[in-house]
């Protein structure tokens, strides 16, 4: 989410001297509460007919130590919180200490007036992606949402701070036909710098019509040349590494990626604090090829008795903010163009998108990713290869990267993950 | 607590002029419980209670939806106004806006009774665990412009997790997912799908890759029957069986229906999202392509809503959906369907299913398999996925059929579009000729 920055104060905090009042009394000094209010407006356009959804919502959750044992509650009111707090309390759950909680304070965030209905982009899409596919590929459906929502976290040791942002993003659906043959190409997109319908309506082209060729992959072996979105997903796939308590067995710290590879997570841009009130910074999680750092929530850092990194994160206000990743990214410290990574593919494989999701098995060092893309021969695209799978130990996968572009980009997995074109050596396919 | 369905009903008139039009309002109020137990202690519980409502206009040019979370009148009113505006219409009058009222709120979940009956059985037979229990109670109401209004509740609870089982080669960590509604008889059952699940297993080998002829036992072809016939049969869904009504596509003895009215499946429901009550559709009859599931807005005078719209929550619109897909008993045992695979698969657990419908395409998870050679049950096998095309695996279904039905409790969230919703299904043992199977990791 971008930063809101104009219009309207956070509306009156009706109820919420009341619940640190209840929570006070349960827990002194062991609570936090959340408040969430967001609005969205959503438009789902396909050549017959237009669908406009507008959601207001409002969300409260509260955690707090009652007797050294932690509790959760959430309502869509305060009164519903209430409710649930109390009931929940019945329950005895195990003792565990609790975190060392934050202490910052923030100004009143402003929030948005009313937010702007999403754009009707679904006929220049459906001209792109026409024109890209050569006909083959038909946009069907095109969902667009604006959002904007206000937050604030308090607890019972001093901290209030207000968060807020906006957001603009959508899923697009085509299928692709030849023949009798047919396809479905499914893209969720996010758009912080405004709509980019170039790259959208050539994921979908390609993702609907590279796996109507039929054609298997010619080669076993090979370089792995995977599209941004390719590497966003794996990435993805990756980030339980940096979130666990304890690391694998083949997990060695200091070469698990290549020495080229850098991992940063850096939500500073989107939000000053995370979601329990710790300030956002840039945590290096692997740098120079080796695992640097881990993100931390509260609880996690208490455990692994190190300071948290402002990685407690809520997906929603129903749920307790867990560690993960805010707006992680791949990046390189001399990055080439990804034409000379084209260059450098003697014999392998294009990955333009995966067709199912990746498999990663942590425990027993192995990946499985099902993709369809262009052969490569010689730095030059032979042709269009149905589906591929690149499978193998996740420990050769990320020390066998050798090269990454300039062109990154950020995909929602929900949360913003960044890659540019990665090139992977001696990988095998089937 | 209801809302005035006459006044709401009152209100959306004049959104629903034009016989096409469809107009109501969707409310739900939702009280969920969760405790995490870990190795017989409880590490987690949280409880949450939401409500909210939607207004809702269709119409032949597209579809317009409202949702505050709130649940009262005079969020209702705010919400019909909202859609009214967006319309064109002239909107209700505003109202001073009075005290809220305090809602009720469903019944309190019984929440101690279930954690101490749990806690106990997760210390008998799975000492080792992570588990997490949810219950859930949902009361939805739904006002539509004409008609009855209708309110309808819904108790469902949900184990999920993993556990240490001993196995012939040493403890080994399986997965373990049960869902059902809540019933006095659900305790029983989990304890008995737990016993079966902590059985010992032999070493496991790949499963190998290739085409293989597979029994989907203990129920799990249901999850087969959703990807490949509820989700094509979805009203307004392009996939190979469109066109393709009252041809034959399986042996006679394949009969299949999607029944909602099977409240002891966790799919059931006394009403559909826009209020109407559901109807068995027959999917396949006697092997023939038959009924389509439909909702109101994809109903047509031959062909009326079968009381299958189905909303994940009020913040969406319905969706035609499937429930609970049903498939009837054959007469053969389960000797009899070891018999008749002679060599193949035997699978008794599918963790994972997916269909492109615009190919027919669909791929089935499962998380081991036992190997039959010459009609007796041989190696164990690791996970492996199961792929084929709707049309060819139809054909390939073996007329023999079992005679005993299973509920599949593993089968149970379903999402399409964004929107999850509970669905279900039970199956007699089945043998498909042919499947294309591989190992994962």
């Amino acid at each position: 989410m971008r930063e809101a920055t104009t219009a309207s104060a956070i509306p009156p905090e009706a109820g919420f001297d009341r619940l640190c009042e209840e929570l006070s009394r349960r827990a002194p000094g062991e609570w936090e509460l959340y408040r969430k209010s967001g609005e969205s407006l959503d438009l789902q356009a396909t050549a017959a007919a237009r669908v406009t959804i507008a959601r207001r919502e409002e969300g409260w959750a509260a955690r707090w130590w009652e007797r050294g044992a932690p509790l959760f509650a959430s309502g869509s009111s305060p009164e519903n919180l209430e409710r649930a707090l109390a009931e929940v309390s019945r329950i005895q759950t195990s003792k565990e200490p609790s975190p060392a909680w934050p202490t910052a304070k923030s100004p009143e965030r402003k929030t948005h007036g009313a937010i702007e209905p999403p754009p009707d982009l679904f006929e220049e899409l459906q001209r792109q992606v026409a024109a890209e596919s050569r006909g083959e590929a038909r946009l069907q459906r095109l969902t667009l949402r604006r959002g904007a929502s206000a937050e604030r976290i308090v607890n019972g040791r001093g901290l209030d701070v207000f968060l807020g942002g906006e957001l603009l993003d959508g899923h697009a659906f085509a299928i692709g036909r030849k023949g009798s043959r047919a396809c479905e190409a499914s893209v969720v997109f996010r758009w912080d710098q405004g709509p980019d319908l170039e790259s959208l309506a050539r994921r979908l082209a390609d993702r609907a019509t590279l796996p109507l060729s039929d054609k298997p992959a010619p080669m076993d072996r090979g370089e792995w040349l995977l599209e941004p979105s390719v590497g966003a997903a794996l990435l993805s796939g990756l980030t339980p590494l940096f979130c666990r308590d304890a690391l694998p067995k083949w997990v060695h710290r200091a070469e698990l990626f290549a020495p080229l590879v850098r991992i940063a997570d850096d939500a500073s841009a989107d939000a000053l604090y995370d979601g329990e009130g710790t300030q956002t910074r840039r945590v290096a999680v692997v740098e120079g090829g080796t695992l640097a750092a881990r993100l931390h929530d509260l609880l996690s850092a208490r455990r692994a008795g190190a300071p948290p990194t402002g990685h407690g994160v809520r997906t929603s206000y129903r749920v307790p903010p867990a560690p993960g990743p805010r707006r992680i990214f791949l990046e390189a410290d001399a990055p080439v163009p990804p034409r000379e990574l084209l260059s450098r593919v003697r014999r392998g494989l294009f990955a333009s998108a995966l067709t199912a999701a990746a498999r990663l098995d942590f425990e027993r060092d192995r990946y499985e990713a099902e993709f369809t893309g262009i052969a490569v021969i010689g730095g030059r695209a032979q042709g269009p290869v149905a589906g591929a799978r690149a499978r193998g130990r996740i420990s050769q996968l990320l020390r066998r990267i050798s090269g990454l572009s300039t062109d990154r980009q950020f995909f929602p997995m929900p949360y913003p993950a960044g890659a540019p074109t990665l090139l992977v050596e001696r990988v095998d396919f089937d | 607590m209801e809302l005035d369905a006459v006044a709401v009903a009152r209100w959306l008139e004049s959104l629903a002029k034009r016989p096409e039009e469809i107009a109501d309002v969707f409310t739900e109020r939702r009280r969920e419980v969760t405790v995490a137990w870990r190795d017989g202690e409880i590490r987690e519980a949280r409880e949450s209670f939401t409500e909210g409502l939607s207004a809702r206009w269709r119409g032949l040019s597209g579809e317009r939806l409202v949702f505050v979370s709130r649940c009262d009148e005079e969020a209702a009113r705010q919400a019909v106004r909202a859609v009214q505006k967006e319309i064109g219409l002239s909107p209700l009058p505003v109202k001073p806006s009075r005290a809220r009222e305090e809602s009720a709120g469903p019944a309190w979940l019984d929440t101690d009774r279930w954690v101490k009956r749990l806690s106990a059985l997760f210390a008998r037979h799975a000492p080792r665990h992570r588990f997490r229990w949810t219950l859930s109670d949902v009361t939805r109401q739904v006002i539509p412009a004409r008609g009855a209004a209708s309110v309808f509740a819904r108790r469902l609870m949900s184990v999920q997790g993993t556990f240490t089982a001993a196995s012939r080669r040493g403890d080994e960590t399986r997965d373990f997912s049960f869902h059902a509604p809540a019933a006095e008889s659900t305790a029983e059952e989990l304890r008995v799908m737990l016993t079966r699940a902590g059985q010992p297993r032999d070493a496991a080998v790949p499963c190998g890759e290739g085409e293989t002829d597979v029994v989907l036992a203990a129920g799990c072809a249901a999850v087969l029957f959703h990807e490949i016939l509820s989700h094509p049969l979805e009203a307004g869904a392009e996939s190979p069986l469109s066109g393709l009504q009252q041809a034959r596509l399986a042996p006679a003895e394949v009969d299949v229906r999607d029944d909602a009215t099977r409240l002891d499946l966790f799919g059931g429901y006394e009403r559909d999202d826009e209020g109407a009550a559901p109807l068995a559709v027959k999917l396949l009859d006697t092997g023939r392509l038959s009924g389509r599931l439909t909702d109101r807005a994809h109903a047509t005078a031959r062909i009326p809503s079968n009381g299958h719209a189905r909303r994940a929550g009020p913040q969406d619109p319905p969706l035609p959906r499937g429930s609970n897909v049903l498939v009837a008993a054959g007469r053969s045992t389960a000797d009899e369907m070891l018999r008749r695979l002679s060599s193949g698969l035997w699978i008794e657990e599918i963790d994972g299913g997916s269909v492109e419908l615009a190919s027919g395409r669909f791929r089935l998870r499962f998380p081991h398999a036992r190997r039959v050679r010459r009609g007796k049950r041989a190696d164990e096998c690791s996970a492996g996925v199961l792929s084929g095309e709707i049309l060819t695996v139809l054909r390939s279904i073996d007329p023999g059929i079992g005679r005993e039905v299973h509920a599949y409790r593993a089968l149970a969230w379903c999402a399409r579009g964004g929107q999850v919703v509970p669905v279900q299904g039970a199956a007699p043992d089945l043998l498909v000729r042919g499947f294309s199977v591989r190992p994962v990791l």
